[in-house]
C-alpha cells in the first residue's frame, strides 16, 4: 500500500529541503541544540512528565501527597469492583501455595522457582498465558558474562544510567544475578546467538561500559517467554495456569497477611476465591493507560493492575511518576504505530522534520527533550503531518542517510526496520519516517526488597510492576534481566517463606474497606473502579449508540 | 480509559490505539463474520474491528505481531482462495470475509527436558503423529510469519534437529498450521521442543558464562556490590565518571581487557 | 549434467550408512550430486487420503523443487523413494487430467510436467559411468566374496518404471562382477521381505525375510546385498530372533550395496558405517580382508 498519493505529495517538500540540508550536515553544520534553561522550558510545556497541569497530588494511601500522572492518580485513588461486605470469605474456590498474578517473563520464572522448591502454584492471567510486554523485547537482555566485565560494572552502568536514583539493593540484585539468569535459560534450552564454541554473541547499549547485551536473533523477549511458557507446561503437576481470570483484588487474612486474591473469569463474568500462602504480583507495566493519550509499544493488556491493588493493601510504590517515553514511535503504517524506530536512525544523519520539511530540533537532544520537541511542534506549532487514519507526525528523513553514507547504507544499518516498513510497501532509503513520540515502559512501582519482599508479609513483587530497579531511566536489556532476575528471587522467597511455615487465618477484605473509607473522608465522591483490565478503543460514535444513558445496564 | 491530550490542536486526532475517521478520508465495507461494517481504509483488521465498535477479549495481545493472539483467515470477495494474517498486521481492504481463531486445540506432549538428547528418537516417541505429514504444505501456506512450517516438519523426519530449530525459530505458535493440518499435527509444539532439545544438547554449552556462574555462587563479587552499595552518592558518581573504561565496539568477543581489573 | 540428490528420510537417520558410502563412492567415482535444499518425504508412507491423487503430492513436490534448482535428473538410493518417484513422474508426463489436478492443488508452487528424469543410484551409475570406468576405478576386488543381489519388490514393480524388467538381476550382478565378487543367483531375490509386516508382527515371526535368507544361504551366498533401508532393516536385523524361532538354521551377512561399492572403490572402513549393520558383517568382511583403515 505505502504512502497516500496526499502523503507523497506532502513529501515533496521534504525533497525539496534535504539538497540545502545534506549539504549543511556535510559542512558538519547541526540545527542549534537547546541551551539548559530550553530545554528545561521545553519540558515542562510539553513532556508528559513535567507537565504540571496534567499532574495531580494522590490524596489517600502510601504515597498520599506524591505528584503523578493524573491518570495514574486517578487509579492509585480508584476503589474496588468488589462491595467487601456482600462477598462470603469462607467459600473458597481453590486453595494454593503461591498465587502467581500475571503470567508474563516475571510470574511464569516465579512460578518455576516456587515449583522447584516444593509449592503448588497457580498462574492468574488476564489474557493468554504469556501475553506481556516479555514477548515484546526484541533487543536482548543485559548480564556481565564476558571476562572484561563483571557485576560490578554492571551496576555502575545501571545506577547511573538511572541518574543514581535507584534502589541499591535492587541494583545489586540484578548485577549479581543477571549471568545466573542467562545460564538458566540455556539449561532450559533458549537459543542464544553464539559464536561456534558456545560463547554467547554480546553487544553495546546506551549506557553501557562493556559489551553486555545477549540475544536470540530479533526476538529475544519471544525466546524467552516460550521457553520458560513451555518448561512451566510440563510441570502440570504444580503449576496450574488460569487465563482470562486477572486478580481484581488481593485478599489478606485476620493477621495481615496476603492470603491470596478474588479472580475474575473475564469469560463467564464468575468470580473465585483463591487461597494462598503467597502471593507473588507480576502484573507488568501500565503503556495501555496512554497518559496524555500517547502511543504505547506495549501489549493489549497493560494497565496497573497490580500497583492498584497492592495500593489499597497498604504496599506505596517509588518512581511511578517516571515514564519512559521514546521520541520516535511509527505513526504510519497503521499496523506499526507506537513501535520504537531506533535512536540508531537519527544518530546516522537523519533529521527531523515539520509538514512544510523544515527542521525544528537538533536530531540528538536526550530522549526526554527530544520527544518534547516533536510534540510541541504537532500540537502547540501545529506543523504536524495528518495521517490517513488520523494520527499525527513528524517526517524522520531517512533517505538523508543513503546521502551521506552512500547507497545501500539503510538496509545494510537498519535491516529489521527496513522489512518491516518494506512489508507495507515503503522502502525508507528513498521515503522518510513519520514518527512521534510513544509510551514505552513504567519506570516506577511497587516498594520490594532485594529479594522481592513487600512490607506487606506474604506478598512479592517483580519485574514491570516494581519500582526501584531502573530509578528514573531505565537502560536498554535491563527490562528482560529484570523480570528474569526478580522473577526467580520472587518464587524463591515465596518458597522459603512458605518452607518456613505460614498458617492463614480467616481471610478479609478489610483493608478494602479501610481504603474506602479513606476515600470518602478525602472527598473522593466518585472514584474510578479499578483494575480496569482492558482498555476500550471504541470511537466516540459507537460509544454514544450505545446509549448511555437512555439504556440502563 | 484513552485520556484525550491537554495540549489539544484544534483539529481531531487519534490517540491512544483509537481510531477515528479524519476528515475527507474514505471508508470501505469489510464482512466481520459475515456481517458488513464500514470502516476506515488503512486500519488494520484489530483497529477496524475496534473502530466498528467490538472489544477484543480474545484475540487481541501484544498488538505488535509478535504474541500469536490474533491470528485471522479471510476471503476476499470472488475469489477461491484462502488468506491468513495476524489482526494486528493486516490492512483491511474492500470486500474482505474475515474471522479471526485465536485458539486451536493441539496436541502437546509432556516431557522433561533433562531427560531429552541430541537423537530424535526421544521427539519421535513423544509426537509419533509427526510421520502422519502428507507435504500437503498447507501448514506453510497458513503461516503468517512465513515459516516454511512443512520444511521444519520433514527435518524432524529425517531427524535433523538444528534443520529444524533454525527454520522454526520466527514461530509465534499461533497455532494456524495445526488448523490446516491433514495429519493432525501440533506442528508448533513439535517445533518448541526441537528448538529446546537443540539449544540444551545439540548448540555447545557457553563455557565462559558457566565460569561467570561459579564465581557468583561462591561470593566472589558480594563485597564489591556491598561497597557500591554503601557509597555516597558523590563516590559513587565518581566510580561512574571516571572508573568505566568503554569496551571497543570492534573489539573481538573475549579478547578485550580493561586496564583496571581488579572488579572482575 | 546437474543432478539433484534426494536422499529420503531413512537415509538422512536410520539408514546413514546406506547414504554415506553411497556419497563417498558417488565422489570417488567423480560424480557431482547435490542435496536438495528443500525436499520432503517422497510420498511412500502416505496413508491418510481415500483419493490417491494426495498421494503424488508429495513425490511431485520433490520433483518440482529439482525442477525449481535446474536439475535435470534426480537420484535417489532407496528401492522405495525411487518407486515413489518414479511413478509419480510418470503419471505428471503421461495424464494430463491428473497433471491438472495436481498443479491445481499445488498452486503455491511451480507447475511441473514430468520434465525431470528420476535414476536409481544403480541406474545412475551404469547410465553416467559405465562398467568399464568404474572397473578402472577398483582398489580393492571383491575376489573370493560370494554375493547374491537382493532386489524386493520395488525397484521392479510396477514395469513401467521397473530398473530392468522383473525376473532379471543383471544391474546389480553386473554391478557386483565388475567389482570382482562372484554372483550367486537364487529365488528368492525378488520375493518380499515382509515389508511393513514388521510394524504389526513380532520379530522373528517374518517368514517371509526366513524365505529369502534361506534360499541364499543354501546356493552358497556368503553375503545378501539389498538396496532398499526397510528390506535391510527385515533381512539383516532380525536374523538372531529368526534363529531363536528355527525359521532359519544360519545366519547370513547384509548390506547395502552401497557399501560394497564403497569397499572396492578403496574408501576407508571408518566411512562404511558398518556400526550400524549387524556385527557379523564387519567380521566378514574382515575375515576376506576387504577393509581398508583411513
Amino acid at each position: 500500500m505505502g504512502y497516500t498519493p496526499e502523503l507523497k505529495e506532502l513529501i515533496k517538500r521534504v525533497e525539496a529541503t534535504r539538497p540545502e540540508r545534506v549539504a549543511m550536515a556535510r559542512r558538519n553544520e547541526h540545527y542549534p541544540a537547546l541551551s539548559m534553561a530550553e530545554r528545561k522550558e521545553v519540558l515542562s510545556k510539553f513532556h508528559p512528565d513535567y507537565q504540571e497541569d496534567a499532574k495531580k497530588t494522590v490524596r489517600v494511601g502510601p504515597n498520599k501527597g506524591d505528584v503523578f500522572q493524573e491518570t495514574v492518580a486517578n487509579l492509585l485513588e480508584s476503589r474496588s469492583v468488589i462491595r467487601p461486605e456482600k462477598v462470603d470469605l469462607q467459600r473458597i474456590d481453590q486453595e494454593t501455595d503461591v498465587l502467581v498474578i500475571g503470567g508474563g517473563g516475571a510470574g511464569t520464572s516465579a512460578a518455576i522457582m516456587a515449583a522447584d522448591a516444593g509449592c503448588k502454584v497457580i498462574i492468574a492471567n488476564k489474557l493468554r498465558h504469556g501475553d506481556s510486554n516479555t514477548i515484546m523485547a526484541e533487543g536482548g537482555i543485559q548480564a556481565a558474562t564476558q571476562e572484561c566485565d563483571s557485576p560490578y560494572y554492571h551496576y555502575l552502568d545501571t545506577i547511573g544510567g538511572g541518574h543514581f536514583s535507584n534502589q541499591r539493593d535492587l541494583v545489586a540484585a540484578l548485577a549479581k544475578d543477571a549471568p545466573l539468569s542467562i545460564a538458566w535459560l540455556e539449561s532450559l534450552g533458549m537459543m542464544f546467538n553464539k559464536y561456534e564454541d558456545g560463547r554467547t554473541v554480546v553487544r553495546h547499549c546506551g549506557g553501557s561500559s562493556r559489551k553486555r547485551l545477549q540475544s536470540a536473533g530479533d526476538m529475544t523477549g519471544a525466546e524467552i517467554m516460550r521457553v520458560i511458557r513451555d518448561e512451566a507446561r510440563n510441570r502440570q503437576d504444580m503449576i496450574t495456569v488460569m487465563e482470562f481470570s486477572p486478580a481484581v483484588e488481593l485478599l489478606l487474612d485476620s493477621e495481615g497477611k496476603c492470603s491470596g486474591a478474588i479472580l475474575f473469569n473475564m469469560e463467564t463474568r464468575e468470580y473465585s476465591i483463591i487461597k494462598a500462602k503467597a502471593v507473588v504480583m507480576a502484573t507488568g507495566g501500565f503503556g495501555r493507560l496512554h497518559v496524555k493519550g500517547f502511543a504505547t509499544t506495549n501489549h493489549y493488556g497493560a494497565t496497573m493492575d497490580g500497583v492498584v491493588m497492592a495500593y489499597r493493601a497498604g504496599v506505596g510504590n517509588q518512581s511511578l511518576h517516571s515514564t519512559q517515553y521514546h521520541p520516535t514511535g511509527v505513526s504510519y503504517p497503521e499496523q506499526n504505530v507506537g513501535l520504537l524506530i531506533t535512536e540508531k536512525v537519527r544518530g546516522l544523519g537523519a533529521h527531523v522534520l515539520n509538514i512544510d520539511g523544515e527542521q525544528f530540533c537538533f536530531p540528538l537532544e536526550p530522549r526526554d527533550v527530544e520527544s518534547a520537541e516533536l510534540i510541541q511542534e504537532a500540537m502547540a506549532k501545529g506543523k504536524g503531518i495528518i495521517t490517513p487514519t488520523g494520527r499525527v507526525g513528524l517526517w524522520l528523513d531517512s533517505p538523508m542517510i543513503e546521502e551521506l553514507h552512500g547507497p545501500g547504507t539503510v538496509r545494510k544499518e537498519l535491516p529489521a526496520k527496513f522489512i518491516q516498513f518494506e512489508r507495507h510497501g515503503i522502502d525508507i532509503s528513498k521515503e522518510p519516517m513519520l514518527v512521534y513520540p510513544t509510551l514505552h515502559y513504567q519506570n516506577g512501582g511497587i516498594n520490594v526488597d532485594g529479594n522481592t519482599f513487600t512490607q506487606l508479609p506474604g506478598l512479592f513483587g517483580a519485574g514491570e510492576v516494581i519500582g526501584g530497579v531502573h530509578g528514573e531511566n531505565r537502560l536498554m536489556g535491563n527490562s528482560l534481566q529484570d523480570i528474569i532476575t526478580f522473577g526467580r528471587r520472587a518464587g524463591k522467597s515465596a518458597g522459603e517463606y512458605i518452607n518456613g511455615g505460614v498458617e492463614i487465618k480467616d481471610l478479609s477484605l478489610d483493608h478494602v474497606v479501610k481504603f474506602e473509607k479513606e476515600l470518602a473522608e478525602a472527598g473522593i465522591a466518585e472514584p474510578m473502579i479499578a483494575p480496569i483490565l482492558l482498555p476500550d478503543y471504541s470511537t466516540d460514535e459507537v460509544a454514544a449508540n450505545r446509549w448511555p444513558e437512555a439504556v440502563s445496564a | 480509559m484513552c485520556e484525550t491530550n491537554t495540549t489539544k490542536p484544534d483539529f481531531k486526532v487519534a490517540t491512544g490505539d483509537r481510531a477515528i475517521l479524519p476528515e475527507g478520508a474514505k471508508t470501505i465495507p469489510i464482512y466481520v463474520m459475515g456481517k458488513k461494517y464500514e470502516v476506515p481504509e488503512t486500519l488494520t483488521i484489530m483497529k477496524a474491528m475496534e473502530y466498528a465498535g467490538f472489544q477484543f477479549l480474545r484475540g487481541a495481545g501484544c498488538r505488535g505481531g509478535i504474541c500469536g493472539a490474533c491470528p485471522t483467515v479471510y476471503r476476499m470477495a470472488g475469489d477461491y482462495k484462502l488468506h491468513f494474517g495476524l489482526a494486528c498486521q493486516t490492512v483491511v481492504e474492500p470486500e474482505m470475509y474475515l474471522a479471526q481463531i485465536p485458539f486451536f486445540p493441539a496436541n502437546r506432549a509432556s516431557y522433561d527436558i533433562k531427560d531429552m538428547s541430541a537423537a530424535a528418537d526421544a521427539i519421535h516417541a513423544l509426537y509419533p503423529e509427526v510421520f502422519r505429514c502428507v507435504a500437503c504444505n498447507l501448514c506453510t501456506k497458513a503461516c503468517p510469519m512465513d515459516v516454511k512450517v512443512m520444511d521444519y516438519i520433514a527435518a524432524i523426519k529425517q531427524g535433523q534437529i538444528e534443520k529444524a530449530a533454525r527454520i522454526s525459530f520466527d514461530c509465534i505458535q499461533c497455532g494456524l498450521c495445526s488448523s490446516r493440518c491433514m495429519g493432525e499435527i501440533p506442528q508448533y509444539h513439535i517445533a518448541q521442543l526441537a528448538r529446546r532439545v537443540f539449544a540444551r544438547y545439540i548448540q555447545p554449552q557457553a563455557e565462559h558464562l558457566r565460569k561467570r556462574a561459579e564465581d557468583i555462587e561462591a561470593g566472589k563479587y558480594d563485597q564489591m556490590l556491598d561497597d557500591l552499595s554503601s557509597m555516597d552518592k558523590d563516590a559513587l558518581e565518581k566510580c561512574y565518571v571516571e572508573g568505566r573504561e568503554r569496551e571497543p565496539d570492534m573489539a573481538e568477543p573475549g579478547s578485550w581487557q580493561p586496564q583496571e581489573t581488579k572488579y572482575l | 549434467m546437474k543432478i539433484s540428490y534426494y536422499p529420503g528420510c531413512t537415509l538422512k537417520y536410520k539408514a546413514k550408512n546406506l547414504e554415506t558410502a553411497a556419497l563417498a563412492s558417488l565422489d570417488a567415482l567423480g560424480i557431482e550430486v547435490e542435496e536438495m535444499d528443500r525436499w520432503n518425504c517422497c510420498g511412500a508412507v502416505f496413508s491418510l487420503a481415500n483419493d490417491d491423487l494426495i498421494h503424488m503430492v508429495g513425490p511431485v513436490r520433490n520433483l518440482l523443487r529439482a525442477k525449481e534448482q535446474g536439475a535435470e535428473a534426480i537420484v535417489t538410493l532407496c528401492s522405495m523413494c525411487y518407486n515413489t518417484l518414479a511413478r509419480a513422474n510418470l503419471l505428471m508426463k503421461n495424464d494430463p487430467v491428473k497433471r491438472d489436478t495436481i498443479n491445481r492443488f499445488m498452486d503455491d508452487e511451480i507447475d511441473y510436467f514430468g520434465e525431470v528424469e528420476v535414476y536409481h543410484f544403480l541406474n545412475l551409475i551404469k547410465n553416467e559411468i559405465g562398467w568399464e570406468a568404474v572397473q578402472e576405478k577398483v582398489k580393492t576386488p571383491l575376489t573370493d566374496l560370494k554375493v547374491a543381489s537382493y532386489y524386493g519388490c520395488t525397484l521392479q514393480r510396477p514395469e513401467e518404471v521397473g530398473i530392468e524388467p522383473i525376473g532379471k538381476f543383471s544391474l546389480m550382478n553386473e554391478l557386483f562382477s565388475t567389482l570382482g565378487a562372484e554372483i550367486v543367483t537364487f529365488d528368492g531375490a525378488d520375493k518380499c521381505c515382509g515389508s511393513y509386516q514388521v510394524m504389526c508382527e513380532e520379530i522373528g515371526d517374518n517368514n517371509a525375510a526366513a524365505k529369502v535368507l534361506s534360499a541364499a544361504s543354501t546356493n552358497g551366498a556368503e553375503a545378501l546385498v539389498t538396496s532398499c533401508p526397510l528390506c535391510e532393516f527385515n533381512l539383516g536385523k532380525q536374523q538372531d530372533a529368526l534363529l531363536d524361532k528355527g525359521r532359519i538354521t544360519e545366519t547370513l551377512p547384509t548390506l547395502y550395496f552401497t557399501q560394497l561399492l564403497a569397499i572396492s572403490l578403496g574408501i576407508a572402513s571408518e566411512e562404511l558405517g558398518l556400526e550400524l549393520n549387524d556385527a557379523q558383517v564387519a567380521q566378514l568382511l574382515e575375515s576376506k580382508k576387504l577393509l581398508v583403515a583411513a
